[in-house]
């Protein structure tokens, strides 16, 4: 592209002026040096050409006019008035000027890319996955209160056809829930994104789901599931630990109504295998009542914050002896209820530097800066300021004190 | 004697600073503005609460009192660390019934009452005066015996005064020592300001009196006279404001009880057991007080069981200093026995079994 816009300036001593040859008109750099060719759009070069993003601010401005307003005979008036000759001269300020200038640039429009509030912004920018398109259409009498769906993936997708050729469409994939058990996913496609949202909107209010939720927060229990070869290890978890997870099932669980979850993914990362996989196995969860009748055994809670107190959530009609348990009886609540899976935990590897010598020597350093932050919340508790029990006697320990200046005697 | 000296020169400079630290405290605790006034200590000191309160009959009582409920007992209490997922069990019923076992000794073991002694005085036994060693320091030194294995009230502790007097250490001597050398988690040296009057007010308007009474424990010996005005002052706020359910069940609802019959001021706890039909322990309550004060009108009046309007009527019209309120009370739960009896005998007639 640069060879194209190589000007070349000669000097014709005869004449004694500037000769420009390949001259080009201004238009035409400007769309060179902004623009792309379409062999380059095809490749997906230049995404954000076309915008417009300067404004022209040789607009309303004069060659010889400015902020001084001064009269240049010859160049804004004419040099000869009359039959007077015209002197250079100051006029007066014009104060209006600058503010035509300014409006006149304020016309010419903003050109700020779209800002989103961070309520209604999703995963990222602008764009639509994460973002929230409200309640499918409601169907007849039937209407979707409560719902949300929320747009997972918005992408382009191709077809080769025998007439047509190579077809464009939008392919959007959402889910629709009412943050208390229901939800469904769908896919929907169209020519128009915004088409394409809605079909599939309208198509996950169709497919609805019943999750079951663990005290209106987490899952009943640790679970693996698996669509493909993308396999999820979700882990339950307390009140207030929040959504650990991929953005695809953290997105999914908040229009379902889960709260608390981690949960790792592992192999490949398509993000439509990811969310069927985690609703396949949020389905196969089994509540208390179900693994206790399975098992024909009570099932205890014991919770930390209320000391291990022993509370039965779930028993069974009938409930068996301890004889009638066998020794190989898979009887850990975890275990049974991954299917004998047991999660892969890696063991933190210590960082790198704390095997060098430096390491050593800053532990040595900093080892009596170890016990600071509590001093200093114990003398804030104490004195309501950082000072030593000194202070009374010697006012010079306090942080921040200052001598007292000597008044010099006249 | 098994006192360990310490002799290094540091240490000597160690020890004092600590003493002067100590002298320190000393002036400002009896600077300190103390709760409630010291006329009332005095008055209570007179008699020692401590055999009464660890009378095996007492302790019945108290425990009825407190009324055992393993729901309050264990209900959720968080101390700002993050929280666990919940662990979960297969049981048999068995195996059930003996977790619960297990939960309900727990439970006793957290509801062992904390003791309701005398406050200690103040005069340390002085063990020799050896006016020759006047002046050998600016500071008093005081020896430590920090041998492993004796207790925190046992452990041997004498101070040399700048007179040259060798005595026994004073109980806040003792507390500073036993904190410098064995620091008990969550106790601080100096006390929190959260005992002082104005926070302590706060406090107690908020109905934060297990926290008060709980961080009480922790930190002071129950001995101490700061102990006994914090609880002292917490009881009777919980009394004046009758937010018994604030402490039933816990620890501290026996010595508050044990409090009140001390006080000879039951009669707002009797009223809300009256109201609240609870006469077994109102019994009790009137059983504990008798017990208390042998001296009361009411001690000649015995309990038969299925007697117990009588037995509170007997307290109600010689001790009590609420009578019109009480006495009404007890004609309204009687009303309501009698409404109740009624029922039954015509249900049982309804049934054909006269």
């Amino acid at each position: 592209m640069f060879y194209k816009l190589m000007l070349f300036w000669l000097h014709n001593p005869q004449v004694g002026e500037l000769t420009l040859i390949g001259a080009v008109p201004a238009e035409a750099l400007w769309k060179g040096v902004t623009s792309v060719s379409n062999a380059g759009r095809k490749r997906g070069r230049g995404k954000g050409v076309g915008k417009k993003i300067a404004k022209n601010l040789n607009r309303g401005q004069i060659i010889g006019v400015g902020k001084d307003n001064i009269i240049w005979p010859g160049l804004t008036v004419p040099v000869i008035r009359g039959r007077e000759l015209v002197q250079q001269q100051k006029l007066p300020e014009d104060p209006e000027r600058e503010k035509k200038l300014i409006k006149l640039r304020d016309d010419m429009g903003h050109f700020r890319p779209l800002k989103l509030s961070p309520i209604e912004r999703g995963w990222s920018g602008t764009k639509m996955p994460g973002r929230s398109i409200g309640p499918p259409d409601p169907v007849g009498e039937e209407t979707f209160e409560g719902f949300d769906t929320k747009v997972l993936e918005l992408k382009s997708v191709f077809n080769m056809e025998g007439n047509m050729g190579r077809r464009r469409q939008i392919s959007a994939f959402v889910v629709t829930g009412n943050k208390n058990g229901s939800a469904g996913i769908a896919l929907g496609k169209a020519a128009e994104a915004k088409v394409a949202l809605r079909k599939a909107k309208n198509r996950a209010g169709q497919k609805l789901l019943y999750i079951e939720i663990f005290n209106n927060h987490t899952v009943y229990h640790d679970f693996f599931c698996q669509f493909g070869k993308t396999k999820i290890f979700v882990t339950k978890k307390p009140e207030g630990y929040g959504l650990v997870c991929h953005r695809a099932i953290k997105t999914s669980c908040e229009v379902i109504g889960i709260k608390d979850l981690y949960a790792k993914v592992e192999g490949p990362t398509n993000l439509q295998h990811i969310v069927k996989a985690f609703l396949i196995g949020l389905l196969q969860q089994k509540t208390h009542q179900m693994l206790a009748e399975e098992k024909k055994l009570h099932v205890v809670e014991f919770r930390k914050e209320n000391d291990y107190f022993p509370t039965v959530v779930a028993s069974p009609p009938i409930c068996r002896k301890q004889a009638q348990v066998k020794p190989y009886e898979v009887m850990d609540y975890t275990q049974y209820a991954l299917g004998d899976r047991v999660f892969l935990r890696k063991k933190k590897e210590p960082p790198f530097f704390t095997k060098l010598p430096s390491w050593e020597n800053y532990l040595k350093k900093a080892q009596y800066t170890r016990n600071r932050n509590k001093v200093k919340v114990s003398l804030l508790a104490e004195y309501g300021q950082v000072q030593s029990f000194y202070a009374e006697k010697y006012p010079e320990c306090v942080q921040g004190y200052r001598r007292p200046q000597e008044t010099v005697a006249e | 004697m098994a006192v360990r000296k310490v002799l290094s020169q540091r240490d000597l400079i160690n020890m004092f600073c600590r003493s002067c630290n100590m002298l320190f405290r000393v002036k400002c605790a009896s600077e300190m503005k103390t709760v409630r006034s010291l006329a009332n200590q005095t008055a209570a000191g007179e008699r020692d609460p401590a055999p009464l309160f660890f009378n095996s009959n007492v302790q019945q009582l108290l425990k009825k009192l407190t009324r055992m409920d393993l729901r309050t007992i264990f209900r959720t209490k968080r101390y700002g660390a993050p929280l666990k997922a919940p662990e979960y069990k297969f049981m048999t019923t068995e195996e059930l019934d003996a977790v619960m076992k297990g939960a309900e000794e727990k439970a006793e073991k957290k509801l062992q009452m904390p003791p309701v002694i005398k406050a200690r005085s103040e005069e340390p036994e002085v063990l020799s005066s050896d006016y020759e060693l006047q002046g050998h320091s600016e500071a008093k030194f005081i020896f430590t015996d920090i041998t492993f294995g004796s207790s925190d009230r046992e452990r041997i502790m004498v101070v040399r005064d700048t007179n040259g007097v060798l005595r026994k250490a004073t109980r806040e001597e003792r507390y500073r020592m036993n904190e410098t050398y064995f620091p008990q988690p969550g106790r601080s040296i100096r006390m929190p300001h959260m005992f002082e009057k104005e926070y302590l007010e706060r406090l107690l308007d908020q109905r934060s009196y297990e926290f008060v009474l709980d961080r009480a424990c922790l930190q002071f010996e129950p001995d101490d006279p700061m102990y006994q005005d914090v609880t002292a002052t917490t009881y009777e706020a919980v009394d004046r404001a009758q937010h018994y359910s604030a402490l039933r069940s816990t620890r501290h609802f026996g010595p508050f009880a044990f409090h009140l019959a001390w006080n000879r001021s039951i009669d707002s706890l009797l009223l809300d057991l009256i109201q609240t039909d609870r006469l077994d322990e109102a019994v009790a309550l009137i059983q504990l007080y008798h017990i208390v004060n042998p001296e009361a009108r009411s001690v000649s009046a015995n309990f038969e069981p299925g007697l117990e309007h009588k037995f509170i009527q007997a307290y109600v019209e010689s001790d009590s200093k609420k009578r019109n309120v009480l006495e009404l009370a007890l004609q309204a739960n009687e009303e309501l026995h009698k409404q109740r009896a009624e029922t039954e005998a015509g249900i049982l007639r309804a049934h054909g079994n006269t």
